[in-house]
C-alpha cells in the first residue's frame, strides 16, 4: 500500500510533447481514475507510472520511494492489460502463478494463495485450462488473479472492461470496486467511460489533450464541472449548451437567448457584468417538465421523444435550436405538441466564453 | 438430396486428387521393394515378392553411406548454427529495431536473389586460396548465408505476431529481456519458427549446385544421387527408388521430432 506522487511529469515521443508538467498525487487506499477522451494520454499516463515507458522529464514516487528510474518489476505494481495478455502457452494455474515461482515462494505457500485468489475471482473450476479456452470474463478474472497474487503496492486497470459486453462490465466493474474495499490496494483505472469512472472512483482525474482539465470525486466533477469541457464530457445524455448575453437589472441577473429567461442568483458568479457574452449548461437530467408559475421556464416544441425505460429524453425546438429535458412523465408527451420545461437556479452553469471556465465562485 | 449429391462429388473429387498426388510418391516406394525384373515389366505389377536387396545395395555402397553422413552433418550444423544466429537476430529485428527496419530486411531477402551459379564461382576462388576448397565446413559456411537469412526473412513475421502486452506482462513480473525472449516470445512464436525450420532444412537438404561445385569430394547425398542417375544404360531402377526413399526419410524424422519437441516446449514442465 503506497501514496503515489507525480511531479512535473514530461513525455514526448521524438519532438512530439504527448504529456506537459503533469503534477498529480494519489493518497494511500485511494482508487482513483484517469478518464478523457481517446488520445489525450491516459494510457501514457499509467505506463510510465508502471515502467513500460520512459518519463522525458519529472518524477515518480511510489510510497515516497522514488521509481522513476526502476524497471517494472521493481516497483511492486501490478497491472491488468485491456487485452489481458494472458501467457497463451501456460495454463491458468500457470499464469497466476508464474511471478511467486519466479521468486522462489515456497511450493506450499504458492499453493494456498493461489487456491485464495482462485477462490476469490470464481476460478476454481479453470485452474488447469489454457487461457484460449476461457471466455472473455473469464480471462478477465484470470488476469486480475494474476495481479492480486502478488499483493502489490499499487493496481494499475488500462481500459479492463472494454472488451467485455455491457451486462459483464457491469458486473465486472462491481467486482473490482468491491475488491477495492477488501483489499484497499491503491489503485490507478484508465477509462474513457464517463458512466464507468462515476461509478467506481473515488476520485476522477479528468485529463484533456496531456494535462489534468479538473479532478474532485464524481459528485464534484458533475455537479460542479469547472470547465465548458469538463460539463461536456461528464453525463449522459450531454449538457444543453447555449450562448446568452447578461441582463443584469438591480440586484437580479438574467441570462437571455431569444425567447429563453434564466434568472440566477448574482452572488453565487463572477464576472456576470451586464452585457458580457457567456456560454450556459443546462443538464438534461436536472430539468423536467415545468409546472405552473415555475421560474426559469423554456418553452419549445417537441420535436422527438427517446423512450429509456422508465423516463425518456424529450428532444425540444427552442427558438430553432436543440434542446433536451429528460422526464418520467413521457407518456403523454408526442412530437410537435408544444412544451414547456424547467431548471434550478443552483443546476444552471455559465462558462465564460473566452476561456472556457466556469464562472461559478469556488466553495 | 442435390445436397448430398453436391458433397459427395466434392469427396471424389478431392479423393481424386490426393490419389494424383500421392500416386508417384507411393509407386516409388513400392519400387524401391521391387526386383528389377518387377519393375521393367510391360505391366506394372502391383503384387510381387518384395525384397530388401535395394537398400542393402544402397547401403553397403561407401559413396551413398558416405554422402548421407556428410548431408547430415552439412545441413545439420547450418540449419543449428543458421537457427542459433538468425532467431535472436530475427527477435531484435522484430522488437528493438525501429529506423531502417525494412531496409536491413530487404537487405536479409537480398541474399536470396543471386543465382546459387553466382555465389559458386567466387567462393570457389576465395575457398582455393583459403584451403576450404572441398572441406565441409566451406560447404556449411556457404550454406549459412541461406540458412541465416531464410531464418531471419521468416521469423520477423512470426515474433511480431507475439502481442507486446505479454512482453509487458513479463516485464511487469520482473523478467529481464534475456528472460522474456527464452520464457515468452520464443515459446509463444515457436508453432511458425518451426515452420521456418523446416524449410531452412529442406532448402539445404536438396541444394545440388553449391554442393557439387565447392565440394565435390566430399559429395553430399544429392549430389551422389544424381551421380546414380547416370549409370549409363542397365539403369538399377530398383537402386534409384530405395535411394529417393533414403533421401526423404531424413526431412520426415526431423519434422516428426521437431513436433514432438515443440509439443513439449508448449507444456511447460510442472515442478
Ligand atoms: N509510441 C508512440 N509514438 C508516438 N506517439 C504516441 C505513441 N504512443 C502514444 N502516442 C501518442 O500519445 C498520445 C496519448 O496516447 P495514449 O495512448 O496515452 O492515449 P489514451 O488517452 O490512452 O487514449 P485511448 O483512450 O484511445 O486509449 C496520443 O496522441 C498518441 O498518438
Ligand atoms: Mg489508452
Amino acid at each position: 500500500m503506497a501514496n503515489i506522487r507525480c511531479v512535473n511529469i514530461r513525455k514526448s515521443y521524438g519532438g512530439h510533447s504527448v504529456i506537459e508538467n503533469l503534477n498529480l498525487d494519489i493518497a494511500d487506499h485511494e482508487f482513483v481514475v484517469f478518464l478523457g477522451p481517446s488520445g489525450c494520454g491516459k494510457s501514457t499516463m499509467l505506463r510510465m507510472i508502471a515502467g513500460l515507458e520512459d518519463i522525458t522529464g519529472g518524477t515518480v514516487s511510489i510510497g515516497d520511494r522514488d521509481v522513476t528510474h526502476l524497471h517494472p518489476g521493481e516497483r511492486g505494481v501490478a497491472m491488468v492489460f485491456q487485452s489481458y495478455a494472458l501467457y497463451p502457452h501456460m495454463t491458468v494455474e500457470e499464469n497466476i502463478a508464474f511471478g511467486l515461482r519466479r521468486q522462489k515462494v515456497p511450493q506450499a505457500e504458492i499453493a494456498r494463495r493461489v487456491q485464495h485468489v482462485a477462490g476469490l475471482l470464481g476460478l476454481e473450476s479453470f485452474l488447469q485450462r489454457k487461457p484460449k479456452n476461457l471466455s472473455g470474463g473469464q480471462q478477465q478474472r484470470v488476469a486480475m488473479a494474476r495481479a492480486m497474487i502478488k499483493t502489490p503496492k499499487l493496481f494499475l486497470f488500462d481500459e479492463p472492461l472494454s472488451n467485455l459486453d455491457a451486462k459483464l462490465r457491469e458486473r465486472l466493474r462491481t467486482e473490482i470496486r468491491k475488491m477495492h474495499l477488501d483489499l484497499k490496494t491503491t489503485t490507478i483505472f484508465v477509462t474513457h467511460d464517463q458512466l464507468e469512472a462515476m461509478t467506481i472512483a473515488d476520485r476522477i482525474v479528468l485529463m484533456r489533450a496531456g494535462a489534468i482539465e479538473q479532478q474532485g470525486t464524481p459528485s464534484e466533477i458533475f455537479d460542479r464541472p469547472a470547465t465548458r469541457f469538463v460539463a461536456d464530457f461528464i453525463g449522459s445524455p450531454a449538457m444543453n449548451f447555449r450562448g446568452c448575453v447578461v441582463s443584469r437589472d438591480g440586484g437580479s441577473v438574467s441570462l437571455v437567448a431569444g425567447s429563453i429567461r434564466l434568472e440566477v442568483p448574482a452572488s453565487e458568479f463572477d464576472g456576470l457584468q451586464h452585457g458580457a457574452k457567456v456560454e450556459v449548461g443546462l443538464r438534461p437530467s436536472k430539468m423536467d417538465l415545468a409546472a405552473e408559475g415555475d421560474l426559469n421556464a423554456i418553452s419549445g416544441k417537441i420535436i422527438l421523444v427517446e423512450n429509456m425505460g422508465s423516463e425518456a429524453q424529450v428532444i425540444v425546438d427552442v427558438d430553432g435550436q436543440e434542446m433536451s429535458f429528460v422526464t418520467k412523465a413521457f407518456r403523454t408527451l408526442e412530437p410537435g405538441q408544444p412544451v414547456s420545461f424547467s431548471i434550478e437556479p443552483a443546476s444552471i452553469h455559465v462558462f465564460s466564453k473566452e476561456t472556457g471556465r466556469s464562472l461559478r465562485k469556488a466553495g | 438430396m442435390v445436397r448430398l449429391i453436391r458433397s459427395s462429388l466434392a469427396r471424389i473429387f478431392l479423393a481424386l486428387m490426393v490419389f494424383v498426388a500421392l500416386t508417384p510418391i507411393l509407386w516409388t516406394i513400392l519400387g524401391a521393394f521391387k526386383r528389377l525384373k518387377d519393375i521393367v515389366t510391360p505391366v506394372p505389377k502391383l503384387f510381387f515378392s518384395p525384397t530388401l536387396e535395394n537398400f542393402v545395395t544402397i547401403l553397403q555402397n561407401p559413396s551413398i553411406r558416405q554422402g548421407l553422413g556428410h548431408s547430415v552433418i552439412v545441413v545439420g550444423a547450418s540449419v543449428i548454427i543458421g537457427a542459433l544466429l538468425g532467431v535472436p537476430a530475427a527477435y531484435s529485428l522484430a522488437r528493438h529495431v525501429r529506423t531502417l527496419k525494412g531496409d536491413l530486411q530487404f537487405f536479409v531477402l537480398s541474399l536470396r536473389f543471386m543465382p546459387p551459379v553466382a555465389i559458386a564461382i567466387p567462393f570457389i576462388v576465395l575457398y582455393l586460396d583459403l584451403g576450404l576448397y572441398d572441406t565441409l565446413a566451406g560447404l556449411i559456411l556457404v550454406y549459412l548465408v541461406t540458412t541465416i537469412s531464410t531464418v531471419i526473412w521468416l521469423s520477423v513475421p512470426a515474433f511480431e505476431r507475439v502481442p507486446k502486452e505479454i512482453e509487458e506482462a513479463a516485464a511487469m513480473e520482473g523478467c529481464g529481456p534475456g528472460e522474456i525472449f527464452l520464457k515468452f516470445s520464443l515459446p509463444i512464436a515457436m508453432p511458425s519458427l518451426f515452420g521456418a525450420l523446416v524449410f531452412t532444412f529442406v532448402l539445404v537438404w536438396n541444394e545440388l549446385l553449391l554442393a557439387l561445385t565447392l565440394a565435390a569430394g566430399n559429395a553430399t547425398l544429392p549430389v551422389v544421387a544424381a551421380s546414380i542417375t547416370s549409370l549409363g544404360k542397365e539403369v538399377p531402377w530398383g537402386v534409384i527408388n530405395a535411394s529417393t526413399v533414403i533421401l526423404v526419410i531424413p526431412p520426415l524424422v526431423f519434422i516428426g521430432l521437431l513436433m514432438s519437441f515443440i509439443n513439449g516446449m508448449m507444456k511447460p514442465a510442472r515442478r
